[in-house]
């Protein structure tokens, strides 16, 4: 019992720190939303963090998650649908897989990229 | 964070008359050409696969089975799966951007190449290379 109010606790907290973080790569980074352009970026190596809505078909998960095993870039699974991510973009339409490219003003004291993608990553 | 779509990387064309065909890159134009303003690269892949070969096949038959057809083309990066896999054949030397141009050219190439390729599916290794992609 006191195992899973620890980890529901853990997960909330950390879920809102990823919105507020994505806000923050939002106004402050560069990033492309969906399929096409996040390969787009992981192709030419410039997408640094994937983050895919948990409603994204599995073969396309699958896609994007290879592509960023080749391209040794992190993924992370948002816990949220794509009209859950399009909304923690800011945006008024659904969003189901997207790619930051520079991370903006998001400054960690351990080393970037890994640091942003442990601390984005709940993980 | 790293480039992957070099040249020695097994990929599986997409689209097109060879879709599903494993090929290899033999030379990459990630920022694209005047002609070409996309990423793409040459790539030289199976048109034939080698058949299966057992043990009780005569050296006649397994030379006959051991045939691989090549193909050489230009390929946009979005219609190329890129795998973990590589095959280390120099072909650099051989296909080149401009042997495509004329057929006589592209033919000497596709020949060269596939000496290479039989040569190392010979050897045994990469396998998978050699091995149909089945769907």
């Amino acid at each position: 019992m006191f195992l899973i109010d620890l980890h529901s606790i853990t997960q909330k907290k950390t879920h809102e720190s990823i919105s507020n973080r994505l806000a923050l790569v939002m106004k402050s980074g560069k990033y492309t939303l969906a399929y096409k352009t996040v390969l787009g970026s992981l192709r030419s190596s410039k997408g640094k963090l994937i983050i895919i809505a948990n409603n994204c078909p599995p073969l396309r998960k699958s896609e994007i998650e290879y592509y960023a095993m080749l391209a040794k870039v992190g993924v992370h699974h948002y816990n949220g649908n794509n009209v859950d991510l399009g909304t923690a973009c800011g945006k008024y339409f659904r969003v189901s897989c997207l790619s930051i490219v520079d991370p903006g003003w998001y400054t960690l004291g351990s080393n970037f990229p890994s640091g942003f993608c442990a601390k984005m990553c709940a993980v | 964070m790293v480039k992957f779509l070099k040249p020695n990387k097994a990929v599986i064309v997409l689209q097109g008359r060879y879709s599903g065909r494993k090929a290899v890159i033999v030379r990459s134009f990630d920022d694209g050409t005047r002609d070409r303003p996309y990423g793409h690269c040459l790539v030289a892949g199976i048109k034939k696969y080698p058949s299966k070969v057992i043990k009780k096949d005569s050296a006649k038959k397994t030379a006959k089975k051991s045939r691989v057809k090549c193909f050489i083309k230009v390929v946009n990066y979005r219609h190329l799966m890129p795998t973990r896999y590589t095959l280390d054949v120099d072909l650099k030397d051989v296909v080149a951007p401009d042997c495509l141009q004329s057929k006589d050219k592209k033919v000497t190439a596709a020949k060269e190449t596939k000496k290479r390729f039989e040569e190392r599916f010979k050897t045994g290794k990469n396998r998978w290379f050699f091995t149909k992609l089945r769907f």
